[in-house]
């Protein structure tokens, strides 16, 4: 407690005691910089804290390797509370301690204020937000870390068309920027593949009392409700579909994707299927396993979400491409990540496009089986 | 005609759980005048404290009834504790002062306990044991009604009942309510007036723990920032009936659940708060002081 | 401690020193502290502009944040849409936010306080639901609206941040102005009147309803004045700058540094908004420690920290 207080107050008196500190080591060489801009404190604590810990954890691993071009990784984290002015101020205070990257924010409306101003100072900002208004400038120093929603909505509407052939399909969706972008998306997706969406619905996130809303759903006999919010939601969502005794199926957005998700849900989650990449402890690839290992030895706990590992992928990007091209000049980093053919993700192999958007994402289908485990339903999981 | 009946039980659902909440607001506004902005925070601790007995006691072989019984005691009681602690920390060296200050001071205990849960238990999701109540249902003319419902529904009714019994007939509770009406005049009657405050900030906060069980109960999660909405909620419903008024904190409660209920169901999902915001509204313009609330002078 | 110890004529003073020597910040601080700087300037405006309804009028507003946001989405949308420059749709901000102001509380001005306070709850709600739910397709629902331009005056660019800064600390100069006549012109006076014994100043000829609704039309005009300062600050407006827990913020600024004080309201900003950046090292613990110092400020200072001195009429 002592030593955070220390730490908070010369990190808060800025730039002249930095400046001191700086030349203090200079004689060694200076350490590359890291910063994290996520929602330490506030109602995604969870994610934010999770992204911290991820980028905390592959840094130390780092260093302990030596570093980087024999330097150190230092990471700086600014708790930008998912609030839009706090964001700005964190992307400001990050580009003055010298970070050559950003990880972060968790959420799209933080990752859009602090935008341009990373774009200005040249500062490459890799972040899980989906929102295609982070698109819309074709800032170079941007690369989303996070599949698009555009591609988990032709999935998903693939899945729920062609694959199950659900004839009336209800959606429902909050209000946050993340989710109705992604269920506007799959309702026109839906369409454009001749199925029926028969209801847009909206509820109140956080708010628990979701009957109302679903007991007018289940007058409408739907097939399936699609659900593209998050998982605190979705889990209960499912719990009191059953407990009106809707026949509906459950089909829920990435978000959902939490092991909080069958918890919640309890005995209703059985069955319920959720499109995303694969979880954190389910992702097939080795990198995924020991990443996800070394998390739990460290912080005693699973990595909250697939977020945490979508960001801790943007990490691992930046320190290959410092190593790749021996040099921490950011012109030449984002040639390099833009360039790159393919990246071995966490969370899959991947790419960026022109726009910094992610390509490549390996989406699925899976069901969440009693033991809250899941099971990969389409496409079908090739042998081994 | 079965969507109707579900819509009632959903609304009257989570009206009693505001209702329960309500109360809290609306005695400690009664005798004091304040609004207790950190009473939602501590009906969600009161869950939280739960949880840990109810997780901690998993593997004890300790089942069911007996187990949920005693987490409501210790839930309870701890709350009460809290309640009271706070009171004399926070708010009664600002008896005298000017109301808005013990509101922000209010807001404050309020940042602080959010926080402080976040601390503790960590900022993820928690999730209540299953299977401590019985998963029976009813099917009723199309409607489906569970077992958590209806024990919310009655303790709720039960609990509120008590509470007015109390505060009407009992001599306390005329203390209370004389202390309410005009706290010198209750001091020169020989009342105790800080025996009624602290006792206004056990009852509060105890019916608030229950509510916040039932909340973690009926919902199966809790986590840390959720004192915040059901605390608003809560005082609105306090508003609705008439702040101050104790059967009026149950109608302001109930009614609150049932618009809520009937503004997603019938009217519009995506605008579900401005429509009961707007109800709530146009209740006060044609009865300023709430339904069941009288009208009295701004009290300066 | 000290502002409250000036005299009226020092303080005439030291207020424009202080005002003065703060145009040289952007020389003296690095760009991260600029920006707090500047935000401060903007909150410190919201916060007089709420400090005009609530503590000046004494009615319980805590729903300030909808004027703030009016005034942003103003900004956003005749900037983006229609190529309006930023410093043109400033008038139309204020203008838009005080009938707001003033069509929203007229009805509502005879509900008593915590009524009220309720009332403006409902407002903030539906407010920030109305924004993410784009009504006409104007407000860019939940995602918000980006790309809001920036001010130019007399041809010049107003891009850096050292001159977004300047620009919002003029306006706050010019709000600190307004708000000093206010304390002493007749409107002020019965103001305070109205606070202290609304039926005594019914007797003195003052026509309360008239005089609430001003009030109100001339706090949510201020606010709506910030809220195009904070557009073109951020560049982007979205619905969750303006929630109800923003209102909050205000309304215990006001509380925390005093009512109807212009210095207490600023000491107030600095306190709710400046202190938050400076102990962000504490990460997690950050506001359990500034729930606990809320607590401790209200306790040992009730009125305030720099409370309103004796009206010197």
């Amino acid at each position: 407690m002592m030593r955070r207080i220390t730490i908070g107050a010369g990190a808060g008196f800025g730039v002249a005691l930095g400046l001191l500190g700086a030349t203090g080591v200079a004689r060694a060489a200076p350490p590359i910089r890291i910063g994290v801009q996520a929602p330490i404190t506030g109602t995604y604590a969870d994610e934010g804290q999770g992204i911290e810990r991820a980028v905390k954890l592959l840094a130390a691993e780092q260093n302990a390797k030596g570093g980087l071009l024999g330097r150190k990784i230092e990471v700086k984290v600014c708790d930008d509370q998912g609030e839009a002015a706090q964001a700005a101020i964190c992307a400001r205070q990050l580009v003055n301690d010298h970070v050559i990257a950003v990880i972060g924010s968790y959420t799209s409306g933080a990752a859009l204020a602090a935008q341009p101003i990373y774009a200005r100072a040249d500062v490459i900002q890799t972040s899980d937000g989906t929102s295609n208004e982070l698109l819309k400038h074709g800032y170079r120093t941007w690369f989303g870390n996070a599949a698009p929603n555009s591609a988990e909505a032709k999935f998903t509407a693939h899945y729920l068309v062609d694959v199950r052939h659900f004839g009336k399909i209800a959606v429902l969706t909050d209000h946050s920027s993340f989710a109705t972008g992604l269920a506007d998306a799959v309702v026109a997706d839906v369409k454009a593949d001749h199925g029926d969406v028969i209801d847009k619905s909206f509820i109140n996130a956080g708010s628990q009392n979701f009957s109302p809303v679903l007991t007018k759903l289940k007058a409408m006999h739907p097939d399936v409700l699609y659900f593209s919010g998050y998982y605190s939601d979705g889990g209960l969502i499912r719990a009191q579909m059953v407990q009106l005794g809707m026949k509906a199926a459950f089909v829920g957005g990435d978000a959902n994707q939490n092991v909080a998700f069958a918890k919640i849900a309890g005995p209703a989650a059985a069955g319920s299927v959720i499109i995303n990449v694969p979880a954190p402890a389910d992702l097939p690839y080795p990198v995924a396993k020991t990443f996800v290992a070394a998390y739990k030895a460290k912080y005693g706990a699973l990595p909250p979400s697939v977020f945490t590992l979508t960001n801790a992928d943007g990490m691992r990007a930046v320190m290959q491409a410092i190593a790749a091209t021996k040099s921490v000049k950011p012109a030449k980093l984002e040639a390099y990540l833009h360039g790159m053919k393919s990246f071995q993700g966490l969370t899959g192999t991947f790419a960026w496009n022109a726009k910094g958007e992610r390509t490549g994402s390996p989406f699925v289908a899976f069901e969440v089986q009693k033991d809250g485990s899941y099971r990969i339903l389409y496409p079908a999981p090739t042998a081994g | 005609m079965g969507t109707f009946i579900q819509q009632v039980v959903n609304g009257l659902t989570v009206g009693g759980i505001y209702a329960l909440i309500a109360l809290g607001y609306t005695m400690v506004y009664g005798v004091m005048r304040l609004i207790n902005f950190a009473h939602g925070d501590l009906c969600i601790l009161g869950a939280f404290v739960g949880l840990s007995l109810l997780t901690g006691a998993a593997g004890s072989g300790h089942t069911g009834a007996a187990l949920l019984l005693l987490a409501f005691v210790v839930s309870i009681i701890a709350i009460a504790v809290a309640g009271v602690v706070l009171e004399r920390i926070a708010y009664r060296p600002l008896r005298k002062a000017d109301r808005l200050a013990a509101v922000v001071s209010a807001l404050g205990a309020s940042l602080m306990i959010e926080n402080g849960i976040m601390l503790v238990w960590g900022p993820q999701v928690h999730v209540f044991p299953a299977g401590l109540l019985p998963a029976t249902t009813w099917h009723f003319a199309g409607a489906t009604i569970s077992f958590v419902q209806v024990m919310i529904i009655l303790a709720s009714l039960v609990l509120m009942a008590a509470l007015y019994a109390f505060v009407n007939h009992t001599r306390f509770g005329t203390a209370i309510r004389a202390a309410a009406i005009d706290q010198d005049a209750a001091r020169l009657m020989g009342i105790n007036v800080n025996r009624v405050i602290t006792s206004v900030f056990i009852i509060g906060p105890g019916l608030g723990a229950i509510g916040g069980l039932f909340i973690g109960i009926y919902y199966r999660e809790a986590y840390f920032t959720m004192g915040w909405t059901y605390g608003l909620y809560a005082f609105i419903a306090a508003i609705l009936g008439g702040i101050g008024n104790i059967p009026g904190a149950m109608l302001g409660g109930v009614l609150l659940g049932l618009f809520n209920a009937f503004a997603a169901g019938y009217v519009s999902s995506s605008w579900q708060d401005a429509i009961t915001f707007g109800l709530l509204i146009a209740i006060l313009l044609v009865r300023p002081s709430g339904l069941l609330g009288e009208r009295v002078a701004e009290k300066v | 401690m000290r502002g409250a110890r000036l005299g009226g004529a020092t303080g005439a003073v030291a207020g424009p020193v202080i005002w003065a020597a703060g145009l040289a910040l952007p020389f003296a601080l690095d760009s991260s502290w600029v920006s707090i700087a500047a935000f401060f300037a903007i909150y410190a405006i919201t916060a007089l502009s709420e400090d005009v309804i609530l503590g000046r009028a004494g009615m319980f507003d805590m729903g300030h944040a909808v004027y703030f946001g009016i005034g942003a989405y103003v900004t956003a949308i005749l900037n983006t849409t229609l190529n309006v420059p930023i410093l043109l749709t400033l008038p139309l901000a204020m203008l838009l936010a005080a009938a707001a102001g003033a069509l929203l509380s007229a009805p509502l001005i005879r509900l008593r306080g915590d009524y009220l306070l309720v009332a403006t709850i409902g407002f903030n709600a539906i407010f920030v639901l109305a924004m993410q739910n784009d009504p006409g397709g104007i407000t860019g629902g939940s995602d918000g609206i980006t790309g809001i331009g920036v001010p130019s005056l007399f041809g010049l660019q107003l891009e850096s941040q050292s001159a977004m800064f300047w620009l919002d600390w003029v306006v706050l100069g010019a709000v600190l102005l307004v708000m000093r006549n206010l304390d002493r012109c007749e409107f002020g006076r019965a103001l305070r009147y109205l606070k202290q014994d609304e039926l005594a100043a019914g007797t003195l000829g003052v026509d309360a309803r008239a005089v609430k609704t001003l009030a109100f039309a001339l706090g949510a005009a201020l606010a709506g004045l910030a809220g195009t300062l904070f557009a073109v600050q951020l560049s982007t407006v979205s619905p969750s700058s303006f929630v109800f827990t923003e209102s909050v913020t205000l309304f215990a600024i006001v509380i925390v540094g005093g009512q109807g004080s212009i210095p207490g309201v600023l000491l107030g900003t600095a306190l709710m908004f400046v202190v938050p950046q400076i102990f962000r090292g504490l990460a997690e613990y950050r506001y359990f420690v500034f729930g606990i110092a809320m607590v401790a400020v209200m306790v040992l200072r009730p009125q305030g920290l720099l409370p309103r001195r004796r009206a010197v009429t």
